[in-house]
């Protein structure tokens, strides 16, 4: 034991001295925490939207009307004929073209058929497919009420005459949106700083201070005395995963009083998952420093080929849902992927350990299996 | 001139001796191309739905065979009455649940209003906020086409039609994510492995001490910056060709523009990128700080700030500001135009000079800091 | 007297190149035994073998008579080791340092306490124990490496290239450190390209290509002059001298040290007139000659040439 803490305390002793670590360990999260909660927005609003109006008529404007007001599109420009779009849309002054046909109003009282099309510009497919489908709601609902309109003049006429028309009952479509009723993408994307954060620290540092011992001479001088692998690498591990303790503190308090983001669930069994997660990074980051021998080259497969597609295929920011079938199972080889249903789980839904627990367990089981992998390549010999 | 050759061939050769770091240069544009292709992707179709009908009649079937209809919906499952709902979406099993309460046909039949409920776990906000835009969509054509064969029956077989709604897509008809991909990754890939290397490279020979006999030699600031460069640029755009050339191979995707647009805005973009991985190494003490600062400022603005996934429009006016000093911006409409929409440069003469003015500002200010190294 | 350490065949491969060839060797207890060799000639390799590094691919090492490669740790136990670079944090205090290693080693309390109070007399580093070790200068850096290594009290410790790099001063006094600890029974196992250090040793090594190319004291290796003469040897194109003296068949070896040449011959005496002679003819006059007393210098590239001489014409023999 007292080997250990002599490791732990020369690892404290130099993180002190290292003047950058201040930077990272509080204003990355910062940093990583504002952009996440500002930039990383999938809504679509505000659309720049161009307008043929080859109708130009009192409902032509009315459907113009109902679009801007939706929120969802914004009137960018206006142009005579459909031909004038493609530079709207070339330059990107306007994503969608809205075009009323001619006739839409005589339409729209019964006579032909009231026609409108929206263009979307393809290249940015997301807010294209949403734009569509907004698109397409606004429309039914503009022909839902001018038809409800002609109904009612109907059953007026009906009346009139004796007759019963009796209109149809409309449906109400009531959603319920549990534990996020305003919809905030924010509430979706800064609890996952978190787990970013985290991975940052404990799997990159944990790669690069092995690393570097090896760089500057050090590892052979420690090598060479009788300590034992697991004091070694426990010692060294040590400070990056109460590191990592200390940034969910910060993070936490961060993602709840600066974004006011819910924490529904209990903060000790966030804690508690979290350093199941650290287990598992810093298993990684060990794994990574037996495999390299500089610290450029332990940043490169630390970041690229273990940080990165870990952010893309956990779910973190796309879905896993939306992903094909292969790379969905692919995912559940990820460790990242099971501590993003934690906090989202912990944080929004308020999630306890009787939901929790097949994650948990997936957690544990891969953390003692990846550091027990990485202890036995990192064997106290230099060959 | 040939000292700067001599520069260029040295930083050459030691691209050459570093495998691992040519790889990542190389072949990481290819491996995130596949990695974004099959797995980014926001697009939410085939939304897993519950339905828990309590109505059972002709008219509530239709309205669940118009959500199935939709496309936008799959039936997954149809839990009983007293069914734990919140159960089922916390588990996955569907995305929402359709709540159709007893009695919704015959408050339909009466000509009053039958309220349908929509249960949704909004943890995700994005998909359940799409979710609920289709589903309003699905239901308001529903309601349309109730009036419409009520007006149809009432006129006597008299055809009444609704609004006819013609959605339309250019440039990328079948909205493939891969096409629209292409030019955001080349963005950020470019961004990330041109800024990296270059602060790398001085950093190492700061690190190495090295640079002291560089500095020795009577080299300008202008070759050390020139021979650092330009061999990082050769395979930059070595990447970006890769990039192109598997997105043509795997994915289809080709080039509809004149290459030569596409090249000029590359050279302007990849110009300001190397400028950006200098000034960052004249910063940076050691290895690890260039590292972590490149990552910082080339990969998380070019992925987050670009406009490439998130929309700039629905960020905070602070943020939006920022965004112009974001060069992925406006390369990343260049390309669009060029690579999807097959334009040239024309279009998009502020893009290019916001292009042009980075590059010049990020080697301005790596020279001055240089030079100012070396008094 | 006992041994403290036992090399029998030993040999290390990487890959196909074989950086240490089957040597083999004693080096007794309280001994500074010196293991010279050019840069690449499988000093460090050896001598990480010895320390449980490296595990040999042949042969076997014992060291204080426990088996390097079946119980490396137990090695690891009872040495002491510094390596090439000294390996110090240079980024904690001098305190600091000795407090790791000391704890690294077990050391702890009164014991660590007494122990750092020596380390830091022994290094001459009282009242400097708070400085941060990166900006002490080399020679205190490589004090402080060698007390860090021997905290622990070591009855043998290895020392792979203490004194590269550091100022002729520093050196001296490094070994007076290392002459006291052979006083008191420590046994030194020092490798080194540094000659003039070599004549410290009790006892030395040379190593050349992974082979062993001489072994004994100081001056049984340079008996290998007993039967030969070292000319010191001046003309005015040094260079066509050496070329001209190579061609002779009476001269056996020939290399330059500085402004002269250092030539080997049978006999002094004839050696001298023949070799002035010979240059005066070749139009390189006017040239001295002069016997002196061989350095180890010699000794050792007499060595090295030697040995590849005899593995180019591997049929001629020795």
């Amino acid at each position: 034991m007292y080997v250990l803490w002599r490791i732990v305390v020369k690892e404290f002793l130099q993180l002190r001295q290292d003047h950058r670590m201040i930077p990272i360990v509080f204003v990355a999260p910062v940093m990583q925490l504002v952009l996440f909660g500002f930039a990383v927005n999938t809504d679509v609003t505000r659309i720049p939207t161009v307008l043929v109006d080859q109708d130009r008529s009192a409902a032509s404007r009315a459907l113009l009307d109902r679009f801007t007001r939706s929120g969802y599109f914004e009137l960018a420009g206006v142009e005579d004929t459909v031909s004038g779009i493609d530079g709207w849309l070339v330059s990107g002054d306007a994503q969608v073209a809205l075009v009323i046909g001619a006739g839409y109003g005589r339409g729209l009282s019964g006579d032909g058929t009231p026609r409108v099309q929206i263009i979307a510009d393809g290249s940015d497919s997301s807010p294209a497919t949403v734009a569509l489908g907004y698109g397409r709601g606004i429309v039914a609902a503009a022909s839902r009420e001018a038809m409800a309109e002609r109904l009612r003049e109907w059953v007026r006429r009906a009346a009139e005459e004796g007759r019963a028309l009796v209109p149809p009952g409309q449906i109400e479509l009531v959603p319920r949106v549990w534990y996020n009723p305003d919809l905030k993408s924010r509430w979706f994307y800064v609890p996952a700083v978190l787990a970013m954060i985290l991975m940052i620290m404990t799997l990159l540092l944990s790669a690069m201070g092995v690393v570097r011992e090896k760089e500057i001479g050090t590892m052979e001088q420690i090598i060479v005395s009788p300590i034992r692998s697991w004091q070694l690498i426990v010692g060294k591990l040590f400070p990056f995963a109460l590191i990592g303790l200390v940034q969910v503190f910060l993070v936490t308090a961060l993602t709840v009083f600066g974004f006011g983001v819910p924490l529904r669930g209990s903060f000790a069994l966030l804690v508690a998952l979290t350093q199941l997660f650290v287990l598992n990074t810093l298993g990684l980051g060990l794994l990574v420093s037996t495999l390299v021998r500089t610290q450029q080259q332990a940043m490169m497969i630390a970041a690229f080929t273990l940080m990165l597609p870990m952010v893309y295929l956990s779910g973190l920011i796309f879905p896993i849902e939306n992903m094909p079938r292969a790379i969905q199972y692919v995912t559940y080889a990820i460790p990242l992927r099971y501590y993003a249903t934690i906090i989202r789980g912990i944080f929004l839904r308020g999630s306890g350990l009787d939901v929790l627990w097949p994650q948990a367990l997936a957690l544990a089981l891969m953390g003692t299996a990846i550091l027990a992998l990485a202890a036995l390549r990192f064997r106290k010999r230099l060959d | 001139m040939t000292k700067l050759r001599a520069v260029a061939v040295k930083e050459l050769r030691q691209i050459r001796r570093d495998p691992l770091s040519l790889l990542m240069l190389l072949g990481l544009p290819a491996f995130m191309l596949v990695l974004y292709g099959f797995a980014l992707n926001f697009d939410v179709r085939h939304v897993d739905l519950a339905v828990q009908d309590h109505d059972h009649t002709a008219r509530s079937r239709e309205l669940v065979a118009a959500f199935v209809r939709s496309t936008y919906f799959d039936l997954a499952a149809t839990p009983a009455p007293g069914a734990d709902l919140e159960d089922l979406t916390a588990r996955g099993i569907a995305r929402a649940v359709l709540v159709i309460p007893g009695g919704y046909g015959e408050e339909l039949a009466r000509g009053r209003p039958a309220e349908v409920q929509l249960l949704l776990d909004g943890a995700d906000a994005n998909t359940a906020t799409t979710v609920l835009g289709y589903a309003g969509a699905v239901v308001a054509e529903a309601n349309a086409e109730a009036l419409r064969r009520t007006l149809m029956r009432a006129g006597g077989g008299e055809a009444v039609t609704g609004i006819s709604y013609r959605p339309l897509v250019w440039y990328n008809p079948e909205l493939s994510s891969t096409r629209f991909l292409v030019p955001g990754l080349m963005g950020v890939l470019l961004m990330l492995t041109a800024v990296l290397a270059t602060a790398l490279s001085i950093v190492r020979e700061k690190e190495r001490g090295t640079i002291e006999q560089l500095r020795v030699a009577p080299l300008r600031t202008v070759e050390l910056i020139l021979g650092k460069t330009l061999p990082y640029l050769a395979v930059s755009f070595l990447a970006a060709a890769i990039i192109l050339l598997a997105a043509r191979a795997l994915f289809g995707v080709e080039v509809r523009g004149s290459y030569l647009a596409l090249l000029a805005a590359t050279l302007l973009y990849l110009l300001g990128a190397l400028g950006l991985g200098i000034l960052i190494s004249t910063l940076a003490d050691s290895q690890s700080v260039a590292f972590q600062g490149g990552l910082l400022v080339s990969l998380l603005p070019a992925v987050l700030l670009s406009g490439f996934i998130f929309q700039i429009r629905a960020m905070p006016a602070f943020l939006q500001l920022v965004t112009y000093a974001v060069p992925a911006r406006y390369y990343l409409v260049i390309l669009r135009g060029v690579i999807i929409k097959g334009s040239g440069l024309g279009p998009y003469p502020e893009e290019v000079a916001g292009l042009a003015l980075f590059a010049v500002a990020t080697l301005g200010l790596a020279t001055l800091r240089l030079v100012r190294e070396e008094a | 007297m006992a041994l403290a350490v036992e090399i029998r065949d030993l040999g290390k491969r990487f890959g196909a190149f074989r950086a240490v060839d089957g040597i083999s060797f004693d080096v007794a207890e309280g001994e500074i035994f010196g293991f010279l060799g050019a840069n690449g000639a499988g000093k460090s390799t050896t001598i990480r073998m010895l320390c449980g590094l490296l595990r040999p691919t042949s042969g076997s090492a014992r060291v204080l008579g426990i088996d390097v490669a079946k119980e490396p740790e137990e090695v690891k136990r009872r040495i002491g080791y510094m390596s090439q670079r000294f390996s110090l944090y240079e980024d904690l205090s001098v305190r600091q340092n000795l407090r790791f290693f000391g704890g690294v080693y077990g050391l702890r309390g009164a014991a660590l306490a007494a122990r750092e109070a020596w380390a830091v007399e022994m290094s001459g580093l009282a009242g400097k124990e708070d400085l941060l070790t990166g900006s002490l200068p080399g020679g205190w850096k490589q004090r402080l490496a060698l007390a860090c290594a021997v905290l622990h009290q070591p009855r043998i410790v290895f020392l792979d290239e203490p004194t590269s790099g550091v100022d002729p001063l520093s050196r001296r006094r490094f070994w007076r450190l290392i002459d006291a600890m052979s006083a008191e029974g420590v046994t030194v196992f020092v490798t080194t390209h540094y000659l003039e250090e070599a004549e410290h040793c009790h006892r030395l090594a040379l190593i050349h290509a992974g082979r062993l190319s001489a072994l004994g004291t100081v001056a049984g290796v340079k008996a290998v002059f007993r039967d030969h003469a070292v000319l010191e040897v001046a003309a005015p194109r040094i260079v066509e001298a050496l070329e001209t003296l190579a061609r002779q068949p009476f001269v056996r070896d020939v290399s330059a040290f500085g402004t002269r040449l250092h030539v080997v011959v049978d006999d002094a005496a004839a050696g001298v007139s023949r070799v002035v002679a010979v240059l005066e003819a070749a139009g390189n006059g006017p040239a001295t000659a002069e016997r002196i007393v061989p350095s180890l210098e010699d000794v050792f590239i007499h060595h090295v040439q030697h040995e590849e001489s005899r593995r180019r014409e591997p049929a001629a023999g020795p």
